[in-house]
């Protein structure tokens, strides 16, 4: 799983407040990091679209938060540095092992081999 | 020169050490021809439906216009033989075959035997030289890229068994290729001969991917380490050939299996070449479509358009309707795409492949379906690996179980939904059909952005989807419906476009 994916994704237990179920709390076992060719325009089109909150607290969690900025800096599409380090974030590195806790209820999804396991129980559906 | 003499020249001049020798260098010794000059038609065929698609895909990336046939399945173009190499790398065909020629309306005799003879008579009269040396052209460009190959893939066998989850297991391979071969070259109808689907579901097929270089796509399935030594000595003795006929209409007064052998006879006796039904160099092929006759030398193998997928699963999509499908919601740079029914994730994986400039996730609720989606992606990791770095490379793609009547996405998070509905027959049922697709466009106008998402999905469960999608027109907008034709089934692919309208919040999340 990488953390673009992770960005997107949120707890859908029943009965979890309005925005409770994001972001959704990494606990990693086993991390992987690859080489992704590093496309500026993309980095820099997607951080818009991006919750960087999350994102920040994801990379920090598994180590990698490196020295990126709380704040997005002034005229970030330019930076090169800067994306470059948001990329590495993006698209680099990758959770194999580990779990995924909610932060409201508390429900842990597990992560196997890089995949995800959000599936629900059914008294677990809303 | 006669064309006999013309003909056999051209296959004269070429032995083992040829292809040693840069091509051009190789064709522009003869003063006949340079690359440049010659000008072939070509014919592709395409899933039935997407032949615009095609068109549009040939358009971009050979600047050929081509005659489309339409509902058939087929296109076809002019190129010049120095972009031979490039034909391979189009996404959207899964047969190619160069025109020997093409008669748009031909007069059969009345008889059976002065029909036959007729066809016989033809052989001598066309014009093979130029398609010949194509079909040179295109052998010596598939041979470079096996070796090529299979230097590669001898580094990363897999260990896992070919009949769970498709290992290197040649042997098999070649067989299971043959039989398919075999099996496909019994039907004798048009339409049949499509419809490989459920005959391809135990092959394997894995595929080298064009990154950009002049590389071309080939097939590993029947050009082992044997198979290869075979062809290169065929070229110092005889070809071996086949004829494939295709036939449909109703006023013939022969069957395809007649005349793929009276012509096939003529082609003995003019090329001398040797009949192989099975392991052939040269594959002529006789396409007589009422009184459209075509006559033409395949290019490609029959397992083209499973490129990509190494794991099947029980309705695995081909990768050039994956393709077809993909393009028509016109993906743009950064855009992300999900496939939440992906299976065994063709859909994605295509995405990746082409749109790598997009993000791409699949997504299914079984788990047999996510383990082969992981390791199709696995396999096509290992062949962008770099080998001599040691460092593994990532493609933009990801893999989730989920439900999609519950999917764990932000709300209008997602740019593009592309996804196989189940049809209801080999997945699923009609009956959980009208509970399912109406809760699937629920959620799915839920995680998509609202104006500019859009969403393409291919069904045969027609009058359920259009029930399910009637109700929602204020936050789905139909745009084009491509009709197709998915394994025999009568199928649709529909192209939504997303409104403005937020989606009623179900749940209590954002």
């Amino acid at each position: 799983m990488k953390l673009l994916t992770h960005n997107m994704l949120t707890s859908h237990v029943r009965g979890v407040r309005p925005g409770g179920g994001f972001p959704l709390r990494i606990q990693a076992t086993e991390v992987k990091v690859n080489n992704v060719d590093f496309n500026q325009e993309f980095v820099a089109r997607m951080i818009p679209k991006v919750e960087w909150g999350a994102l920040l607290e994801a990379a920090e969690s598994l180590g990698h938060l490196s020295d990126l900025p709380h704040q997005l800096p002034p005229e970030y599409e330019n930076n090169e540095d800067f994306l470059r380090k948001v990329h590495h974030v993006l698209l680099e590195v990758e959770v194999m092992e580990g779990i995924l806790k909610c932060p409201d209820s508390g429900r842990e999804f597990p992560i196997t081999k890089g995949i995800p396991n959000m599936l629900l129980s059914e008294e677990e559906e809303t | 020169m006669s064309d006999i003499e013309e003909a056999s020249d051209t296959l004269a001049e070429v032995n083992l050490d040829d292809t040693l020798k840069p091509l051009t260098e190789n064709l522009e010794s003869d003063p006949n021809s340079s690359l440049k000059d010659i000008v072939v038609t070509i014919g592709a065929t395409v899933p039935t439906g997407f032949e615009l698609t095609a068109a549009d895909e040939v358009k971009e990336k050979l600047g050929s216009q081509s005659k489309i046939s339409k509902d058939r399945g087929k296109i076809y173009f002019e190129i010049s033989l120095e972009k031979l190499s490039q034909v391979h790398r189009l996404r959207s065909v899964d047969n190619l075959f160069v025109i020997v020629q093409e008669f748009t309306d031909y007069q059969f005799k009345e008889t059976k035997e002065d029909t036959l003879k007729d066809l016989e008579d033809l052989v001598k009269k066309l014009p093979w030289t130029d398609p010949l040396k194509v079909w040179k052209l295109n052998t010596n460009l598939k041979k470079k890229k096996t070796k090529h190959k299979k230097q590669n893939q001898q580094s990363s066998a897999s260990k896992e068994k070919l009949n769970d989850d498709g290992g290197k297991d040649r042997a098999n391979q070649k067989d299971a290729d043959k039989e398919l071969l075999d099996h496909a070259q019994n039907t004798l109808d048009l339409k049949s001969a499509e419809q490989n689907t459920e005959k391809t579901q135990e092959i394997i097929v894995a595929d080298d991917q064009s990154d950009g270089k002049d590389e071309f796509l080939t097939i590993t399935g029947n050009e082992n380490q044997a198979g290869d030594c075979k062809k290169g000595e065929a070229e110092d003795q005889v070809l071996k050939f086949r004829v494939t006929c295709n036939r449909a209409g109703d006023k013939h007064s022969f069957t395809s299996n007649d005349a793929a052998r009276d012509f096939g006879g003529a082609v003995q006796d003019y090329f001398q070449w040797k009949a192989d039904m099975t392991n052939f160099d040269v594959e002529v092929l006789l396409n007589i479509h009422n009184n459209e006759v075509v006559v033409g030398i395949a290019l490609t193998e029959e397992s083209l358009h499973r490129r990509n997928i190494t794991h099947f699963g029980p309705t695995t999509l081909r990768s050039t309707l994956a393709y077809g499908m993909l393009r028509l919601c016109d993906p743009q740079p950064t855009d992300i795409i999900i496939d939440p029914m992906s299976g065994t994730g063709a859909i994605p994986i295509e995405g990746a492949t082409e749109w790598p400039s997009c993000y791409h996730i699949a997504g299914d609720n079984n788990p047999q379906a996510v383990k082969r989606a992981a390791n199709n992606i696995c396999s096509l990791l290992k062949k962008n690996q770099n080998k001599e770095s040691g460092t593994s490379w990532g493609i933009p793609i990801d893999t989730i179980q989920w439900d999609i009547c519950n999917l764990p996405l932000r709300t209008s998070s997602v740019d593009v939904i592309v996804t196989d509905m189940p049809f209801g027959k080999r997945i699923g049922s009609k009956k959980k059909n009208w509970d399912l697709y109406p809760a699937c466009l629920m959620e799915m106008s839920r995680i998509c952005r609202p104006g500019t998402g859009r969403a393409v999905l291919l069904t045969q469960d027609r009058k359920c989807f259009a029930k399910a999608l009637s109700k929602m027109g204020h936050l789905w907008q139909k745009g084009h419906t491509v009709w197709v034709n998915v394994g025999g089934l009568h199928a649709a692919v529909y192209l939504l476009k997303r409104t403005l309208e937020r989606a009623g919040e179900r749940r209590s999340y954002w």
